[in-house]
């Protein structure tokens, strides 16, 4: 089964729901790097959903601390957005302030899981990352300027921009061997004696984020900005 | 005299209310703050920082999503980690915090402080009738 195929059956299933509860505006699902897989919406204004996914992927990086992130509630004087974790992806939907929450509820968490977790059974390939991921070995980041911004060898970054139109590459995503993921921005490595080791010099702050330890080796693919 | 209920005292109503909501079965504590002052209650205080970031970009998500999804004005955000959840609200210019169990009602928490926010109003109007009918008494010329 194609990826196109998964999402036309995400689709459906966030159409079905939005035809069960008429008071959801906008549905739309995605993975935890930010890719939309389906997305439905009451009209055609158009809504800025990455915006939305990309603010909440920062706070998902925060959330370690209370156990990762399973839901997401937004609670306004004219409607609700809802955000919750189903299997690796998330499910969003925003409705009216008059919509019965409870039955919103209840058809989500039945329907959209079920149909994840037929696709998945079914699909033989996974979603695919839009890259593949560089194995890179962590290195501590530290000094009083460092600020958020990791440092990696040009060629890779170099390597990657010519893979995606000579896009400029000024943000990574970096997973550890335990599933935790950290994005940041990255610029090339500036000390002669670190480069061309194959190491990602992390700053302390997303260092101790990760819980990364030294020598550990680490999953890094880069953020491709959007239209490439 | 001021109609406006002055930040001070409604940082102190806040307080009171938030160490009550502490004293609640699976509260974990709260975090309290506007421009000048910051409260902190927490079971775990290793954890000062970690939560106040997170109570930070609660609200600024949140604020996001609302402005995108057109939700008027944001009244609460909540999010729900495996272990614990946290409730964000914002009350005239001071940013709560709430973290709980995951099991505890968080409506009820939202409801308590809800009514904060409608006798901060009842008296913030008062205080205006108030000024306005001394205004009236003493703009009145005696016979």
């Amino acid at each position: 089964m194609s990826e196109d195929i998964y999402a036309n059956a995400l689709h459906t299933a966030l159409t079905e729901v939005r035809n069960l509860c008429p008071d959801i505006t906008h549905s739309f699902i995605f993975t935890k790097d930010g890719t939309i897989i389906a997305e439905t919406a009451q009209d055609t204004a158009e809504v800025s959903t990455q915006k939305t996914i990309h603010s909440f992927q920062k706070l998902i990086e925060k959330t370690d601390t209370i156990g990762g992130l399973n839901a997401f509630l937004v609670n306004g004087n004219k409607g609700i957005l809802q955000i919750s974790r189903v299997n690796n992806m998330y499910l969003a939907f925003s409705a009216s302030k008059k919509a019965d929450m409870a039955y919103i509820q209840s058809v989500t968490r039945i329907i959209l899981p079920a149909v994840v977790k037929l696709l998945e059974n079914i699909v033989s390939t996974p979603i695919k990352p839009t890259s593949s991921p560089q194995n890179l070995i962590a290195e501590n980041l530290t000094g009083l300027f460092i600020g958020e911004t990791a440092q990696i060898d040009d060629e890779i970054l170099l390597e990657w921009s010519e893979t995606f139109d000579n896009a400029q590459i000024g943000e990574i995503e970096i997973e550890t061997s335990n599933g935790k993921i950290a994005r940041c921005k990255v610029k090339p490595i500036s000390e002669h004696d670190f480069k061309g080791k194959g190491l990602i010099r992390i700053p302390e702050k997303i260092y101790r984020r990760l819980e990364v330890e030294k020598g550990e080796p680490v999953k890094v693919k880069p953020i491709i900005p959007e239209g490439k | 005299m001021s109609a406006k209920r002055k930040p001070e005292e409604i940082y102190a109503d806040l307080y009171s209310n938030l160490e009550n909501i502490r004293a609640k079965e699976g509260v974990i504590g709260y975090i309290l703050r506007n421009s000048k002052f910051a409260s902190v209650n927490l079971n775990d205080p290793t954890k000062i920082i970690d939560y106040a970031i997170l109570s930070t970009e609660l609200l600024e998500t949140g604020e996001v999503a609302t402005k995108i999804f057109e939700l008027g004005s944001m009244n609460s955000v909540v999010v729900e980690g495996n272990n614990v959840k946290v409730l964000s609200l914002v009350i005239d210019d001071q940013r709560i915090g709430i973290f709980m169990d995951k099991k505890v009602n968080h409506s009820k928490i939202s409801k308590e402080l809800d009514l904060t926010k409608l006798n901060q109003k009842r008296n913030a109007s008062l205080n205006q009738n108030s000024q306005e009918n001394q205004e009236q008494n003493e703009t009145e010329v005696p016979p």
